[in-house]
């Protein structure tokens, strides 16, 4: 299964592919399977005034982006790990780290 | 309207996307934004050099050939080609193609540039290639004096790039005069 | 510092009208993204993994207390109240909307800021010593020279499509506070004029850069450094971003024959075109008179008491001063490496009261280093105690310049899409190993550079200790170098092993620290000067021992 992520164009905020369009709450990101995750992909490509590049986050068995990208799909669902804004994204919508190993 | 707020329905199939500026037709303006009728043909380097109409040469061509050659000819000059070549020649230069393969290569500004402030090129220097309107006043002061561009408006998109700035910081091979020369009055 | 005429004004305001409608262009789908990162980039401003990230230019690393205000201002206005001082002395928000950009842009010109040429394949900010004219071993005052260098690089209309980014750096002093032979082009400032040196820096190849010419008259130092881009120009590989810098084209010909290339296209130039008249050096230089200091009496005495009354004052002023031209007074390095916290990270609070002190006890002005501090470049002596007092209320007094808790750290994979690691938190667990004031104090200066990927923004070629975030299949690994030094005997780190996870990082530093504390002739050997008598297989060994 996949996730579809992207950034939005006028602020930069990290957006996920929920239920029925972008959320900015990673934890309600939708398991996409290929073929699906595909066409979203490139449909949503090209909608640069929206959205800045958009590309696809695989998932392990764990339901958690892979080794790979781990880190990375981390931070960008929950803020940075340190700093003053440690976190700051999991706060911004009231929940607890998610995508940890 | 952020995508967060438009609905996604399935059978959204057709979405119209903005169309950017330099996706229009390729038209041929000069310096005063005015369009040209571009009558000059690119050669292909096995096709003979024709007696009457306006040809182009690839630059390894004019390098071999424009020696013999009676007449004047355009030249195509990539990006990485060494103008500096073709001195020789200039004289039966009559239009000389300066690439841009993709805009963010630069190599051809110091081309333009060469050709007009070391050897006094006089005649026209005609950017081709990936030609956008927010590159269109470096050209100019490099010296390029004619533009194939792709732009929704190549005029407007002209008039725009000149009056973009009115302080100078250095010399090119334009007219402006450096902010130096006009703060102790040089003549530069 | 110098100050806008009206022909730097009207830039300003040019420049911010057409990066609005670039942004308005982009936004309304009329210009690509493709098309428009370049532009961005030219104007300082990334797209990274939570926000776009902008970078604010520092020229030369002066600040205005009035700027420094205007920055705290942005912080607070736009961003999440902080800012962050990167290696090349410019400030990054890391919180910022596109669409606010130029709203941003307009404010600073304001002040006579910008955020011009901070990215993208131009020439960047001319960096140089935190110390001009307050240093004692100067020669000149470096800052008119940086000046006169960015208003000629400012949209330059033959180099900004380079094939990759471009930074001249400038001493002129007998200690090289600026790294110069870590640049692309470095400019060594003497009484017979500029020696110019060509292809160093940092990255995937690092190298140290070649001298290619001695004594160059200052009244030639654009046209020359025209011919040098120029070069650069047309000969720099475009097939490789990775191999595109000037050090790789140096390398390629030899720097004879690059030198060969330079003088034959400087003689072709019609100098007199390019090169301003004395006139405008003189005039950029009135801007930068040796600052006018009066004299302050300093009571030794009181002092001596203030020290062993406040330990932390004494120790304070045992670390972070640097001996000043005039007797009466300092240059107070401010340092932005609390203990346990974010290298460089700089508050609302902590910029306006900086702003503060400048205009109380300094002369308004402010001096960012490449080593992410923040300088004051001239405070009486007698002032020490009461700013030391006022620096304290916003935990300003970490007491550790040049020691090995200054660490030198890129933003990392907590923020920057273009990294490999994380960097911050490893730096923050170095720091408080290392938190032991009397532990740090007796290892004395060691330099610790970190950088979260290969584009090596934490120049963590050039520490002492390098350490380099690498990703091995989303496993985050630190490569650690050995032996490198920014100062006049320049030299490159060299990796030592294989890379090794966070955890045991720490404890791999601790090693070496210990080491060097037992090889070392006397306290007045540092832990570079060890390291280059005893040799680094030595240290690296002790680096990988197992714990």
């Amino acid at each position: 299964m996949k996730l579809l992520t992207t950034n939005r164009l006028h602020d930069g905020v990290t957006l996920w592919w929920g239920e029925n369009g972008w959320v900015l709450d990673a934890a309600l990101a939708a398991r996409l399977d290929d073929a699906e995750a595909e066409a979203l992909l490139a449909e949503w490509k090209p909608r640069e005034t929206e959205v800045v590049a958009p590309y696809l986050v695989p998932l392990n068995d764990a339901d958690a982006p892979v080794q790979r990208e781990h880190v990375r799909e981390f931070v960008r669902a929950n803020g940075p790990t340190t700093g003053p804004t440690t976190a700051r994204i999991a706060q911004d919508h009231a929940r607890a780290l998610i995508f940890q190993d | 309207m952020s995508p967060l707020d438009m609905p996604y329905t399935q059978d959204q199939t057709i979405v119209t996307l903005p169309r950017a500026n330099s996706s229009y037709e390729p038209t041929l303006i000069d310096d005063s934004g005015a369009r040209l009728d571009n009558d000059w043909t690119l050669l292909a380097d096995d096709e003979p050099v024709g007696s009457d109409g306006n040809y182009v040469l690839s630059f390894d061509r004019a390098l071999t050939e424009l020696d013999g050659l009676n007449g004047r000819y355009g030249v195509r000059v990539n990006a990485g080609q060494d103008v500096r070549e073709l001195a020789p020649w200039l004289d039966k230069i009559a239009l000389v193609e300066a690439v841009f393969p993709i805009y963010r290569d630069g190599r051809n500004y110091s081309t333009a540039r060469i050709l007009r402030q070391d050897y006094g090129f006089k005649g026209p220097i005609r950017a081709v290639g990936d030609v956008l309107r927010d590159q269109l006043l470096l050209m100019l002061r490099c010296g390029f004096n004619e533009f194939i561009v792709k732009d929704r408006d190549a005029a407007e998109a002209l008039a725009s790039a000149k009056a973009r700035f009115t302080t100078y910081y250095q010399s090119a091979a334009d007219a402006h005069r450096p902010t130096w020369a006009l703060r102790h009055q040089v003549g530069v | 510092m110098y100050v806008y005429d009206k022909f730097d004004s009207a830039f300003a305001k040019d420049r911010v009208r057409e990066f609005s409608d670039q942004v308005r262009r982009r936004l309304a789908g009329e210009i690509t993204e493709d098309q428009f990162k370049p532009l961005r980039l030219m104007n300082g401003l990334y797209l990274q993994l939570h926000a776009y990230m902008y970078r604010i230019a520092i020229p030369y690393g002066v600040l205005a207390s009035r700027q420094i205000r205007k920055l705290a201002h942005i912080a607070r206005t736009y961003d999440r109240g902080f800012g962050h001082f990167t290696t090349r002395t410019n400030m990054q928000f890391h919180w910022i909307k596109l669409a606010d950009a130029p709203k941003i842009l307009e404010e600073l010109s304001e002040v006579e800021m910008h955020s011009l040429q901070t990215s993208g394949n131009c020439i960047r900010n001319t960096t140089t010593d935190q110390f001009a004219a307050a240093a004692r071993d100067e020669i000149e005052d470096p800052r008119p020279w940086c000046e006169l260098i960015r208003q000629w690089s400012s949209n330059h209309p033959e180099f900004s499509f380079l094939p990759r980014k471009f930074k001249i750096a400038i001493t002129a002093a007998t200690k090289d506070r600026a790294a110069i032979r870590l640049h692309d082009i470095g400019l060594h400032l003497t009484p017979q004029g500029f020696d110019v040196y060509v292809g160093g820096g940092m990255g995937r190849t690092p190298a140290l850069a070649h001298r290619i010419r001695i004594g160059l008259p200052g009244s030639e130092l654009l046209s020359y450094l025209e011919a040098c881009l120029r070069v650069y120009n047309r000969y720099g590989r475009r097939d490789n971003s990775f191999k595109a810098r000037i050090k790789i084209l140096v390398a390629a010909l030899g720097p004879d024959e690059y030198k060969r290339q330079v003088e034959e296209e400087w003689a072709t130039m019609d100098k007199s075109r390019i090169d301003p008249p004395q006139a405008e050096i003189d005039r950029i230089r009135s801007y930068f008179p040796a600052p006018d200091l009066a004299p302050r009496p300093f009571d030794e005495a009181a002092h001596e008491r203030a020290k062993t009354a406040d330990p932390e004052f004494a120790r304070w002023v045992k670390n972070n001063l640097n001996p000043h031209k005039n007797d009466d007074y300092v240059s107070v390095t401010v340092s932005l490496k609390p203990i346990g916290k974010t290298p460089g990270d700089i508050s609302h609070q902590q910029m306006d009261l900086l702003a503060d002190m400048a205009d109380r006890f300094g002369t308004g002005e402010l001096r960012v280093t490449h080593e992410q501090n923040i300088v004051l470049p001239h405070i009486a002596k007698a002032d020490l105690y009461d700013l030391y007092r006022e620096l304290d209320k916003v935990e300003l007094t970490t007491a550790n310049i040049g020691k090995i808790t200054d660490i030198i750290c890129c933003p990392g994979l907590d923020y920057c899409s273009l990294a490999n690691a994380r960097s911050i938190p490893l730096a923050q667990s170095i720091s408080n190993r290392f938190a032991d004031a009397a532990l740090s104090d007796k290892i004395g200066d060691l330099s610790i550079k970190m950088s979260g990927c290969i584009n090596a923004c934490g120049h963590h070629h050039n520490g002492n200790i390098g350490i380099l975030g690498v990703d091995k299949q989303g496993i985050e690994v630190y490569q650690i170098l050995l032996g490198g030094r920014a100062d006049e005997n320049a030299a490159l780190g060299q990796i030592t092993g294989k890379g090794l996870p966070a955890e045991a990082i720490p404890a791999a530093i601790e090693r070496v620290v210990q080491l060097y504390l037992q090889l070392r002739t006397d306290e007045s050997e540092r832990f570079i000067d060890t390291l280059e008598r005893v040799g680094r297989p030595t240290f690296a060994e002790a680096l990988h021992e197992p714990a």
